[in-house]
């Protein structure tokens, strides 16, 4: 199937015409932009990103898995050490504590990967070094019957530049 | 009227080059163009300070610790000094990371990639000074908790265990807080390269293409990381800070110490980044991307952090007087007037005095001035955590412990030896890597572009 791309300068209309792109049915879009902006996050997803549960379920497994070392472990051998407890639970929540960012953090990046699709050998067709430059792109698949109609919508809205890549 | 077939369309659009790249990515790629010989010969001498370093560590595992100056009573020396030192320098990076984008101050954009990097080779630095100080390096591993023969376990009440989690943890995470944030530049440097440097980019980028839903993982994954990261860097100058607090030394044991600590650290990072940052935008015509703007504020953050050790400092003298304990009130006295004077008067100028100008605001706006004051207040701070750990054990309850301790000619070798450590990674940094986070300033200046008649 053909892929058009359209060149934008600012995320502004590139919201714009993905919203009007979805509206009319097409689902495959793709937005390439240079830098993070806020406007195109929930531009074709408005979905929280899922990223947020890996962090959750990282913490999580780090606090368990402190305490339950920490403690699995001093009684395993037990040895009194100033006249504490065996199993003594405020010098083993740092441990818990490190242990819940250091695990969270490491699923969060995992998430990030997962959900972002990386690592990735080959780079879309749609993609161009602009788009790490100053341009924002916008990649719709359509019928070739589409093509030319899809072209002046997205010059209608401010795009510079549309060029074909076949998908 | 029937659409044109898709090839006619084609053909009427030209596909889109390449023109002129955009003026950020020239900017800020081009400090990564092909060195100089000075900058050959400035990285000759770091690693030149290395490999001395790394043939007294040599020395040191062969003869043993005796040759570190370490002597009854004083087996804590310029190694633990040096540690808790570039622990501290590393927590500025995180600040300016994860807690001023917490906070969404935006003028961190220009610094924070460079203040990253700096608490990436800081933390490497510390790192190796316990592995310095246990003397047998190669039985480092006793300090994890590992299954072994004789069935024992690591004791987790010890404040030193607590050390290896914190600095493990902030080792790691300040790791990949720094590799995430490098991700979309290095993809806009592979678009740039060839050769090496295309294979290298391409193959860290991950194949990053700046596509919706990458950048909205990424934003989220970055806000998750601050979060995690910004308990992380109060906790683990805490956590050090206890390797103290602990004990019942005079001098060390007292609730005060991880505040005292943290803002101490605070501090002298943000020194650090100065007394790195100054060179750097002067030797790479960076002007217009880190201003007298950002200096400023980081000298405001200095005022604060100077205040509020200062503070401590005075706060300690209080307790010491107030508790009407005599050892706590002797140890105090012989900081002040005992045979290390001269290192607890360096601290309080250079930590105290000297950073209280910053009131003047002519003076936060001069990068020569700012230069000077940042190198004396790394000088201050090594000289605080010099006075606080050896001044302390020095001088416990008994005459029989009390003792003398002057760092030997190794342990000097071994500190000249990590700010070389220190400076040869920065120098690579600074080649390989972006040196300011590209797509974060871009964002601002798109911004300000497709707002610009509109505001």
């Amino acid at each position: 199937m053909p892929k058009l791309v359209g060149v934008f300068e600012s995320p502004g209309p590139v919201k714009g015409v993905a919203g009007k792109l979805q509206g009319r049915g097409f689902r495959n879009l793709e937005i390439y932009s240079p830098a993070p902006f806020p406007e195109l996050d929930d531009a074709l997803d408005s979905r929280p990103s899922p990223v947020r549960l890996f962090t959750l379920v990282g913490g999580l497994v780090g606090v368990v898995t402190g305490y339950a070392m920490t403690i699995w472990m001093s009684l395993d051998w037990p040895i009194m050490i100033g006249g504490k407890p065996f199993a003594s639970i405020p010098p083993y929540t740092i441990i818990a504590f490190e242990l819940t960012i250091l695990i969270g953090g490491l699923l969060t990046v995992l998430g990030l990967f997962a959900v972002g699709r990386l690592p990735r050998i080959r780079l879309d067709s749609a993609y161009s070094a602009r788009f790490s430059a100053d341009d924002i792109g916008l990649a719709v698949e359509c019928e070739d019957r589409d093509v030319a109609e899809l072209e002046a919508l997205l010059r209608d809205f401010e795009a510079k530049e549309v060029t074909l890549v076949e998908a | 009227m029937a659409p044109p077939p898709a090839e006619s369309v084609a053909a009427r659009i030209a596909p889109a080059p390449l023109q002129r790249d955009s003026k950020i990515n020239r900017d800020l790629l081009s400090v990564m163009d092909p060195p100089s010989l000075k900058y050959f010969l400035l990285l000759g001498l770091a690693i030149l300070g290395v490999v001395q370093a790394a043939a007294t560590l040599l020395w040191q595992t062969w003869e043993g610790l005796g040759i570190a100056g370490y002597a009854h009573p004083i087996f804590w020396g310029v190694y633990i000094v040096t540690f808790v030192f570039w622990v501290g320098i590393a927590h500025a990076g995180t600040l300016i990371s994860a807690i001023l984008y917490l906070f969404r101050a935006k003028w961190r954009n220009a610094i924070n990639r460079s203040a990253e990097a700096m608490t990436v080779f800081a933390v490497m630095t510390a790192g190796l000074f316990p592995l310095i100080h246990i003397g047998r390096i190669y039985k480092f591993y006793f300090l994890l908790p590992y299954p072994n023969q004789r069935g024992l376990w690591v004791n987790f009440k010890s404040p030193l265990l607590w050390d290896v989690f914190a600095i493990g943890t902030y080792a790691t995470i300040s790791i990949v807080f720094f590799y995430v944030g490098l991700i979309p530049d290095l993809a806009i440097a592979r678009d740039r390269s060839t050769g090496w440097r295309k294979l290298l980019y391409s193959a860290l980028s991950l194949g990053w293409q700046g596509t919706s839903r990458q950048w909205k993982s990424h934003n989220r994954t970055v806000l998750h990381l601050s979060g995690l990261a910004t308990p992380l860097v109060l906790s683990v100058h805490s956590v050090v800070s206890w390797d103290f607090a602990v004990s019942i030394v005079p001098g060390w044991h007292a609730t005060i110490f991880a505040p005292y600590f943290v803002a101490g650290a605070i501090f002298s990072g943000f020194a650090m980044v100065l007394m790195v940052m100054i060179p750097v935008r002067r030797i790479f015509g960076l002007e217009k991307y880190i201003t007298d703007y950002h200096f400023e504020n980081m000298a405001r953050f200095i005022l604060l952090t100077s205040t509020i050790v200062a503070y401590a400092y005075g706060v300690e003298y209080f307790i010491a007087w107030y508790s009407a304990v005599e050892p706590e009130q002797t140890a105090f006295f012989m900081r002040a007037f005992g045979p290390y004077w001269i290192s607890t008067w360096i601290m309080i100028l250079c930590n105290g005095v000297f950073p209280q100008l910053l009131w003047i605001p002519r003076l936060r706006t001069n990068v020569a001035f700012l230069f000077v004051l940042s190198v004396l207040i790394n000088i201050g701070m090594w000289f605080e955590r010099y006075v606080i750990i050896v001044g302390s054990l020095s001088r416990e309850y008994e005459t029989a412990v009390w003792g003398l301790y002057i760092p030997s000619a190794p342990e000097l070798s071994i500190l000249a030896g990590s700010f070389c450590w220190f400076g040869m990674f920065f120098l690579i940094f600074i080649k390989i890597f972006p040196v300011v986070a590209i797509a974060e300033v871009k964002e601002l200046a798109i911004h300000e572009r497709a707002h610009g008649g509109a505001h």
